[in-house]
């Protein structure tokens, strides 16, 4: 199982799939940040809540971590080169367990890289912008987990998905879709907190409280069902599929 | 107990909805022997490797490798080298990583890597992306990853596809030098003329069914023999051939290919007085055996 791991990691690295996500993640972090830092007003920074607001930022990378996670799984149909990989791993659910422990750490990473550019960013528009930080208060270093088990989590939730459906473009078009139409429509009927994208959403916001969202150990178990009824929905449908 | 073979099948079939790929096919490779896997293009000779593989699922039946259906093997890559059909890669990832992912996954040592690059004679290419290679190399790059557990047993689906003469030539020595060391190949093709030098036996398959399974030296004797014959009164000739319970195919004005011995012919000939300007005594190609076992459908 391990050497399945490694392979699966040694994959995304000998392309380029996982250089430009990441650089996509810490782009978008980077420019949603800036552009609120300097926008508000210094007596607005100065408040920890919203220097937690901006540490945030980095959850952005759960997004990215769900596309990761969907390429990990679906790619290798894509691509094709599907077929190499069970004529080495017959057994099709080890090589499914694999992405799903190779996607989250990837996942894992991207949410920590995106941390310390938020973190650093944040630290930097404090002082240029000459207001009191409160970096170290527990309000905003509760960010780093948040953000961290959300991105895990996420890119485990896109592993599924992606081998549910095996289709890479498909799977990224749809889950776009969902976050953008289906979740705001959920919203809108009021039960949006049990919704995947919310409940990643009550990862993210680990520490404080929210109306629209779960609390974080409820959220995160919400969030870890879905990744999980997803991973042996694909598993199984991988396992029935023939591969062409 | 005896050794089981290397593959086998057993009242193989696979439907995809209505369409039946393969019906009740029945085979066993024998070991240490070069194997031909023939039939036109959709006989279902791909569909009966991905089963043997364990990519694609029987309807019914058994796909034996050595015994065991593939994904019961203990250790795949170190017992069957498969090449498949128009192998696709990664397009950015170098030749060599790939590889390198295979070896990490069947847990082969990364040696090995490079060794198999060798054999392929992909060295100087192994860095490259393999979306620079040309269709050749792509296909030796296949090889090369059969290769990689140092397998007994090697499986090509049409690896001769795309190649040029020299890319076949290659892969035909090099088959046979693997089977020279002891390995076993099964290989598939829609064209005979590229397995009749190489394979010891063939398996002939034509519309999901199993028409034929004999040495290649049975193969040609089935050819028969047969005569082309020249005469200014051809359809006389014809006439009292068939008398003769003699069939003949007419292939121009005054000529005419007969499936029977020469000698017959002239007597028949003699017999009934008519004047034969040429008799030649021509066996049927391979391939004009092959063409009749299939239905005489093109390929």
């Amino acid at each position: 199982m391990i050497r399945l791991v490694h392979a699966e990691l040694l994959k995304l690295l000998s392309t380029r799939i996982l250089m430009w996500l990441g650089l996509l993640t810490l782009a978008l972090v980077a420019l949603f940040l800036s552009l609120t830092a300097a926008n508000n007003a210094a007596d607005e920074l100065a408040r920890p809540g919203h220097q937690r607001d901006l540490v945030a930022f980095a959850a952005v990378s759960a997004v990215v971590a769900l596309i990761l996670g969907i390429v990990v799984s679906a790619g290798e149909y894509a691509h094709k080169t599907i077929g190499h990989t069970f004529l080495v791993s017959p057994v099709r659910e080890r090589v499914v367990a694999a992405k799903l422990v190779a996607g989250t750490l990837t996942g894992l990473v991207l949410g920590a890289s995106a941390t310390v550019v938020s973190l650093g960013l944040t630290a930097l528009w404090i002082s240029v912008r000459s207001v009191p930080s409160h970096l170290g208060s527990r309000e905003v270093l509760l960010a780093v987990p948040g953000t961290l088990a959300a991105a895990a989590i996420a890119a485990a939730i896109g592993v599924g998905f992606g081998a549910l459906l095996r289709r890479q473009t498909g799977a990224i078009v749809l889950a776009l879709i969902w976050l953008l139409v289906g979740e705001p429509l959920v919203a809108a009927a009021g039960v949006q907190r049990y919704a995947p994208g919310h409940a990643i959403a009550a990862v993210a916001d680990a520490g404080r409280r929210s109306g629209e969202l779960l609390r974080f150990w409820p959220g995160t178990l919400l969030a870890l069902a879905y990744a999980a009824v997803l991973a042996v929905a694909g598993a199984f449908a991988v396992s029935r599929a023939d591969v062409s | 107990m005896a050794e089981a073979a290397p593959l086998e099948v057993r009242g193989l079939t696979k439907r995809f909805g209505s369409t039946t790929a393969v019906e009740d096919l029945t085979f066993a490779v024998e070991p240490g022997r070069i194997t031909g896997f023939l039939g036109p293009n959709g006989a279902g000779k791909t569909t009966t490797l991905r089963i043997l593989l364990g990519l694609v699922h029987q309807t019914a039946g058994e796909a034996l490798v050595g015994g065991v259906p593939y994904r019961e093997l203990d250790d795949p890559a170190r017992t069957v080298g498969a090449v498949l059909e128009a192998s696709t890669y990664h397009p950015t990832r170098s030749g060599r990583n790939h590889l390198r992912v295979l070896a990490t996954a069947g847990g082969i040592p990364q040696t090995r890597v490079d060794d198999v690059l060798e054999e392929v004679e992909l060295t100087a290419a192994a860095r490259r992306r393999v979306e620079t290679y040309s269709l050749g190399m792509r296909q030796r790059l296949s090889v090369a990853a059969a290769l990689l557990g140092n397998p007994l047993l090697l499986v090509l689906d049409e690896p001769a596809n795309g190649l040029d003469p020299e890319g076949i030539r290659w892969l035909r020595d090099f088959l046979r030098s693997f089977a020279g060391g002891g390995g076993t190949v099964f290989i598939s093709s829609h064209v005979l003329a590229e397995v009749a030098q190489l394979a010891d036996e063939v398996v002939i398959i034509h519309r999901a069914r199993l028409v034929a399974h004999e040495p290649i030296g049975a193969l040609t004797a089935r050819a028969g023999e047969g005569a082309v014959v020249r005469s200014p009164q051809a359809a006389r000739l014809i006439e009292e051939l068939g008398r003769a319970g003699i069939e003949a195919a007419r292939v121009g004005e005054d000529r005419m290919r007969v499936h029977a011995p020469a000698e017959r012919v002239g007597e028949v000939a003699a017999g009934a007085g008519i004047v034969l300007h040429e008799l030649r005594g021509e066996g049927a190609s391979l391939e004009e055996v092959f063409l009749e076992l299939t239905g005489g459908e093109e390929t």
